[in-house]
């Protein structure tokens, strides 16, 4: 955040009226970034919540909102205001009560069959608006889903007339959430979880909903302007990758060293159960692709104790990718935690009772992101949600495995050094590499990997899914290479997208490797497939780029040791002669696919 | 009177102009951004600010900042 926010309140309407106002001069230290607003009622009175919320998460917004309800006519025109505002994202939202009053208030009048039939109109019509959507801009599109709040029932008692109508919404949101995860950098809210939090009878307020057709109170707003820039932030970010914890007082309650397996708190009993709960929260985090870690004070032998024979501690030893139990200082043992995951210090998210640890972590290493953990144990997961470190808006299955991944990757670091020779240990893998180009199933963990690779990546350029389906349709190649060993599988781990530029000549533009498989000659099996695939095409030139960054240097010579000549120095360009015949490697077998 | 300078500016952070321009006669003739949208911004405001609950017919009513002032020194009876 910038030193702007610092100290400043901003809790009530004319506090964000008047920050709005004063953020301007101070624009230069945010990121542009254009919002387009569709929606069904008068959303302008959202301004001034998301442009400030999103100038606390670094960004300066100009907001465009379209009058309201003109869904069809701004999206299908391609020369419509919202197409030529240009938006990074587009935000639609379209309240069912809008579109049929009599579905909220009155469901009692419909019968089955006009239920059928309006499902069908919603879903068709949302089809229509985010596949035109989708075809004719770039933005990163967020729907916000339907809700069914009628302020007059709420909690009102048992009515079945209730229950299903909150069902047939439910059931419409699925249909909705479904089409969203269709097109690719689509991406659904669920608007009655933000009721939920504030309360629906804070939520809405009659005069303004009767009088000028605002569906949620001053507070309301306020609480959707943070979820939005929160959701847009977390388009935009990539979310951390690893969770480092402590062990005493924070993933049970004591001291093992000093209280022992049986005085220890961790049951099914309060307080061992709020430690318990806690653990839930972070396996959830860790089954979403979280990698989990451990820094802490202790000496091994007790802490192993408590993972392999506490029947109550649910998280056990193969739930971390790293462990660093001993004496030394905290930030030591994150920095090995870092190199021992291959990952920057930068995506590392911190989690310890002890505020003179997190002080310490703090001052040590300023990357990391330390959570400010409250004295209240029960308040832990709420916390940790709280950060919004952890948002995931999609999930590949790849995601759900990486600690098992990482877990591999340990045994064979392991086997390596007990191997003699490189190539003979990399023999023993058996690896088989599967090469394929991009289609439908993979092109959102293609958009991820360009998004989230640092050190094996030639040119660090970021991509959304929407742009490499543009490549594609232009006729260039993306590939995506899986790699399989004795194991196990690594899922899709690196994606090239080889360019036309010109006639007959191809520029390699993306070149990447996820970090869990580079060291393995793979890069070079992958270079030699596209090698042939160019010449398969008669081409004439293939030339690959280099762009330096802070995180790339390892493959600073990549294009050197593959036999490429520099042609351009400044830009990076090298250029391969495609007569001659590069070095086969005969122990990674290749399919493609 | 603290409470007139209070409300003086939340006019002013709503409506975007300087506190001292602000008077008793200030109103939608007179002040270019309050328009039918910005009002609506005003009245929520208000009742945040002054913690008080305005009524639609409140909300119609407050056609100046002297009538502003007479309804919420009412509410806030």
């Amino acid at each position: 955040m910038i030193e702007f926010f610092k100290d400043r309140v901003i809790e009530t309407p004319a506090n964000y009226a008047k920050t709005l106002l004063e953020i301007s001069p101070v624009k230069s230290q945010l990121s542009p970034i254009n919002i387009a607003f569709l929606s069904s009622y008068t959303s302008e009175i959202l301004n001034q919540y998301i442009s400030v919320e999103l100038a606390k998460k670094g960004y300066f917004s100009n907001n465009y909102f379209a009058p309201f309800n003109q869904f069809e006519q701004e999206v299908l025109n391609q020369g419509s205001d919202l197409y030529n505002k240009n938006p990074d994202v587009v935000i639609v939202h379209n309240m069912i009560e809008d579109m049929y009053p009599d579905l909220v208030v009155n469901f009692a009048k419909y019968n089955k069959t006009e239920l059928e039939s309006i499902t069908q109109q919603i879903t068709e019509r949302h089809k229509t608006i985010l596949k035109s959507l989708r075809e004719r801009t770039k933005a990163d599109i967020v729907v916000v889903n339907f809700s069914a709040i009628n302020i007059d029932d709420v909690g009102s008692v048992y009515s079945v007339i209730k229950q299903q109508k909150n069902q047939y919404i439910q059931d419409i949101n699925q249909k909705l959430l479904s089409l969203c995860n269709k097109l690719s950098s689509c991406y659904s809210i669920d608007y009655m979880d933000m009721v939920y939090k504030v309360g629906v009878q804070e939520w809405v307020d009659r005069k303004l909903y009767l009088m000028a057709r605002i569906p949620f109170t001053g507070q309301g707003q306020i609480e959707f302007g943070k979820i939005l820039a929160e959701t847009i932030y977390s388009i935009k970010n990539q979310p951390y990758k690893c969770l480092v914890l402590d062990l005493d007082n924070t993933l049970w309650g004591g001291v093992i060293g000093e209280d022992g397996m049986s005085g220890i708190q961790i049951s099914e009993y309060y307080p061992g159960n709020v430690f318990k709960h806690f653990q839930r929260t972070v396996l959830n985090l860790r089954n979403q692709g979280v990698l989990l870690a451990i820094a802490s004070k202790n000496n091994l032998n007790d802490a192993m104790e408590v993972f392999q024979e506490h029947s109550d501690c649910l998280l056990k030893e193969s739930d971390f990718a790293a462990m660093e139990i001993n004496w030394d200082d905290k930030a030591t043992n994150i920095q090995k935690i870092a190199k021992k995951l291959n990952i920057g210090l930068d995506s590392i998210v911190f989690f310890d009772d002890n505020p003179v640890e997190r002080q310490w972590v703090s001052d040590k290493l300023p990357q990391v992101k330390v959570i400010d953990v409250p004295e209240d144990v029960m308040l832990y997961g709420k916390t940790l949600y709280d950060s919004n470190y952890f948002n995931f808006l999609t999930m590949t299955e790849e995601d759900k495995s990486k600690t098992e991944m990482i877990q591999q990757n340990q045994q064979r670091a392991e086997l390596s050094e007990n191997s003699k020779d490189i190539d003979s240990f990399l023999t023993s893998l058996n690896m088989v590499v599967s090469i394929g180009t991009s289609d439908s199933m993979t092109v959102d963990r293609i958009a991820q990997l360009t998004n989230k690779t640092n050190q094996f990546n030639l040119t660090t350029k970021r991509y959304s899914t929407a742009e490499i389906n543009k490549f594609i349709e232009l006729g260039d190649i993306v590939l995506h290479l899986s790699v399989e060993d004795c194991y196990g599988e690594h899922g899709i781990s690196g994606v090239a997208i080889v360019k036309k530029s010109g006639e007959c000549d191809w520029i390699i533009d993306t070149f990447l490797l996820s970090c869990r498989i580079i060291g393995k000659k793979i890069e070079s099996v992958f270079l030699n497939e596209i090698i042939d695939i160019i010449k398969s095409k008669k081409a004439s030139k293939l030339y690959g780029q280099y762009i330096g960054s802070k995180k790339n240097h390892l493959t600073k010579d990549f294009y050197k040791k593959h036999d490429f000549d520099l042609s351009d120095k400044e830009n990076g360009i090298w250029e391969y002669d495609l007569q001659k015949i590069s070095e086969a490697i005969d122990f990674i077998k290749i399919k493609r696919i | 009177m603290r409470a007139f300078n209070k409300l003086k500016q939340v006019v002013s952070d709503i409506l975007e102009v300087d506190i001292d321009d602000i008077n008793e006669n200030s109103s939608p003739d007179n002040i270019e951004k309050w328009d039918s949208l910005s009002h609506i911004k005003l009245v929520m405001a208000i009742e945040v600010e002054f913690n008080v609950k305005l009524t639609p017919d409140d909300m119609m009513d407050m056609l100046s900042v002297k009538l502003i002032k007479m309804i919420l020194a009412e509410r806030l009876e």
